[in-house]
């Protein structure tokens, strides 16, 4: 079995395999952790305020926006990059066409693309410098968290080399690199993507019930 | 071995565009992509004279001596050909070509370059002589069936040639003589030159010196 | 020379009767069509030329400037930026090996010399710069280095890689430098004293350390290469890189050159940026990495900046206590 046949089919399917089962599994176990009663009575309603945080947590707490500005822009060129690559790239739509056999749909323009990467590559630099020149973020930063922003990256900067689509080699190793990030996936921060919702969920029932503005 | 070279006797063109026709029909080469093309001087005017012009197939080719991945090798015939495999579409060679040759498809709004494009003298590639992949990468191997470049033969005036380079010098040479005032020698212009038939004398002793 | 007066005659003539022509249309004007042909293929006249195919400069016969494009580029661009590299290199070695780097004792207290966001654009400009680097080094000479040793097909691909990362990484790079510009500039703007300095070489000559500002004359040349330099190579790397921007060939070889010679000084300029940063002058890497320089290493390289930062402090404390 040569490497390509390797990474393309059984390590493929592994990491699918850890992807699913590590995110259920996981979040399995936090929701089965279960939520220890609040015995007082609720001077609001909870579910308003849970609602309340999922969303209004996507803006800055009000006085530091300016403050965090580098981290607020690279954040969110960042995310809004990252999930039109990956759910908007010509390659990538034809590649869950054919591997996962999900229907095509309307894959963004090669300008569009360009573009968008090149604003995604800016976001991820910027939250990755910050993380390691700003004090705070360095602090509070374990080695899983470096590890997850170079395998981002990584997986980003191989992608953008085998732009050209002509060379097998290139498109081999980003596809490795996506799936050693899909097996690290569940067992590290990148969890985030999942998780922040329970924990915007939890804060905003409790503060909800208490009556305090999220 | 032969070194095959192209020749368009520009007193012959007639500007039909038969050649890039037969070109892009016979190799199937894609829109955007033209390996032969015909350019027309004065067009209208007096003097007009009409060239058809692709890969030179030059013995030291300036394309091969500016790619960045050296992907262009001259095969025993002296043609020179490209690996697309390697090629990353940089355009140099189109920049350091004499004719213009290298063409690159273009997409998008931003035209990013794909791999280069160009007359093979109906040559292929390196991939298997006759194979699938060289069709699709190359066009035809005409060369490899015994034939010569499509453009040059089916072209209706003879203008253009195609062959071993002394082939195609002799006949071009038996032309120049047969025309009987070679613009050059004479200063004259051959559209304003009456015909005057090749004495039977001087034929003969041109296809004599030939053999 | 016994007839000498006859070509005094003639030259006489030739003066007063210049040679009747070009009275009216000339009917009888020989031309050589076969040369006139060649020039006009040549483009060397203004000679209308049409094609059914369309494309970029499809209906150019011969292309001018192939051959200077071929001889500046094997003949001259790597041979030349070759030398320079490779000289900065080794005088910088040399100069290290003979000199050492500068070190002052610490004196444990520390002075904040760069922000944050200061310091993230430059290491945002400078990870950039070294990605176009590397995947431009590999394009330019990747062909005599890298391919005797790798092979064509593994060359292919490192070369591919590099071509797509150095696209999709070029206009990241205007962003950087444009960011870093607006940052730095002010503090980089020349002083007569940053004459002194150059001309006492920075105090590489002996005789103790020059006065300098927040940024030493070398310092503030490097800022300037940088920022023309950049210039330079972002607008010709926007037109490579979008070539549908420009018509014809001719733009393109021209940007490739600029581009060359541009990247090369950049990047020769950029070894002796990173040596002094590094081993040249101890502490400046830190001041980079936290922000943060030894007070002892901000009085020996940058004197007037710290001295105006003691004012800057005694003022504050003292409108501080005369609040109180």
């Amino acid at each position: 079995m040569t490497v390509t046949e390797f990474v393309d089919g059984p390590l493929w399917y592994f990491a699918l395999a850890v992807f699913f089962l590590g995110i259920a599994w996981r979040l399995v176990v936090i929701l089965a952790n279960g939520w220890r009663g609040d015995l007082s009575r609720p001077r609001r309603s909870g579910l308003t305020g849970s609602v309340r945080a999922l969303f209004s947590r996507f803006a800055p707490a009000p006085g530091i926006g300016r403050r965090i500005g580098l981290h607020l822009t690279g954040g969110y060129l960042f995310h809004l990059g990252l999930f039109a690559l990956l759910l908007f790239a010509a390659p990538h739509v034809a590649f869950y066409a054919e591997r996962l056999s999900l229907p095509a749909w309307q894959p963004m323009p090669h300008w569009a693309f360009v573009l968008v990467s090149e604003l995604a590559f800016i976001g991820l630099m910027l939250l990755w410098l910050n993380r390691v020149l700003n004090p705070v973020t360095r602090l509070i930063s374990s080695t899983g968290d470096h590890l997850s922003s170079i395998l981002t990256f990584l997986v980003m900067l191989s992608g953008c080399l085998a732009l050209e689509q002509a060379h097998e080699p290139l498109r081999v190793l980003h596809f490795f690199l996506v799936e050693v990030l899909m097996i690290y996936f569940p067992f590290s921060s990148l969890m985030h993507a999942f998780t922040f919702v329970l924990s915007r969920e939890a804060l905003g029932y409790r503060y909800g019930r208490r009556g305090v503005p999220v | 071995m032969a070194r095959m070279k192209f020749y368009c006797d520009a007193e012959r063109c007639i500007e039909c565009n038969g050649c890039v026709t037969a070109c892009k029909n016979e190799n199937e080469v894609p829109w955007g992509v033209n390996r032969r093309r015909v350019v027309t001087i004065k067009d209208g005017e007096r003097g007009e004279r009409s060239l058809s012009v692709a890969c030179m197939h030059c013995s030291d080719a300036p394309c091969a001596a500016v790619c960045p991945v050296d992907c262009f090798y001259t095969t025993k015939e002296g043609v020179v050909l490209h690996d697309k495999d390697i090629c990353i579409g940089c355009g140099y060679c189109f920049y350091a070509c004499p004719f213009g040759a290298p063409q690159f498809p273009e997409d998008g709004a931003f035209a990013s370059r794909g791999k280069m494009d160009k007359c093979t003298f109906c040559a292929g590639g390196p991939e298997e002589t006759g194979s699938a992949d060289e069709f699709r990468k190359y066009g035809r191997n005409r060369l490899a069936e015994g034939k010569l470049p499509l453009c040059a033969e089916m072209c209706a005036t003879k203008a253009l040639l195609a062959g071993d380079a002394n082939v195609i010098a002799d006949i071009y040479r038996q032309r120049v003589v047969n025309r009987a005032a070679s613009s050059l020698a004479h200063g004259v212009e051959l559209q304003r030159q009456k015909f005057r038939a090749t004495p039977e004398r001087e034929r003969t002793r041109t296809r004599g010196s030939e053999g | 020379m016994r007839h000498w007066w006859v070509w005094v005659w003639l030259c006489l003539g030739a003066t007063l009767f210049p040679p009747v022509h070009a009275a009216g249309p000339s009917t009888d004007k020989v031309l050589n069509p076969g040369a006139e042909l060649w020039n006009e293929v040549r483009g060397r006249q203004a000679a209308p030329a049409t094609t059914q195919v369309q494309g970029r400069d499809s209906q150019v016969l011969v292309n001018e400037w192939g051959e200077h494009f071929r001889d500046y580029r094997r003949q001259r661009f790597v041979r030349y930026s070759g030398y320079l590299l490779a000289g900065v290199v080794s005088l910088l070695l040399l100069y290290h090996l003979l000199h050492g780097g500068l070190e002052v004792t610490e004196s444990g207290r520390k002075v904040l010399r760069f922000e944050l966001t200061e310091r993230i654009v430059h290491w945002l400009l400078a990870g950039v710069f070294l990605l176009l680097t590397v995947t431009g080094v590999v394009l330019a000479f990747g062909r005599f280095v890298v391919l005797p040793w790798s092979g064509p097909e593994v060359f292919a691909v490192i070369a591919s890689a590099s071509k797509e990362g150095h696209n999709l990484f070029g206009p990241l790079f205007i962003v950087a430098l444009l960011w870093f510009f607006v940052l730095f500039v002010g503090r980089n703007l020349p002083r007569l004293v940053d004459i002194y300095w150059l001309i006492r070489a920075g105090g590489m000559l002996g005789g103790g350390h020059p006065a300098a500002g927040f940024f030493n004359g070398g310092e503030k040349i490097w800022f300037w290469i940088l920022t023309i330099g950049g210039l330079a190579v972002s607008t010709s790397g926007v037109v490579l890189d979008f070539p549908a921007l420009v018509e014809g060939r001719n733009p393109l070889v021209l940007a490739l050159v600029v581009h060359g010679i541009a990247a090369v000084v950049l990047i020769a300029a950029s070894f002796g940026h990173m040596y002094l940063g590094t081993l040249g002058v101890k502490g400046s890497l830190e001041g980079m990495k936290s922000g943060l320089v030894d007070e002892a290493w901000a009085h020996a390289h940058h004197v007037l900046w710290y001295e105006e930062l003691n004012r800057k402090a005694q003022a504050e404390s003292s409108a501080r206590e005369q609040g109180q």
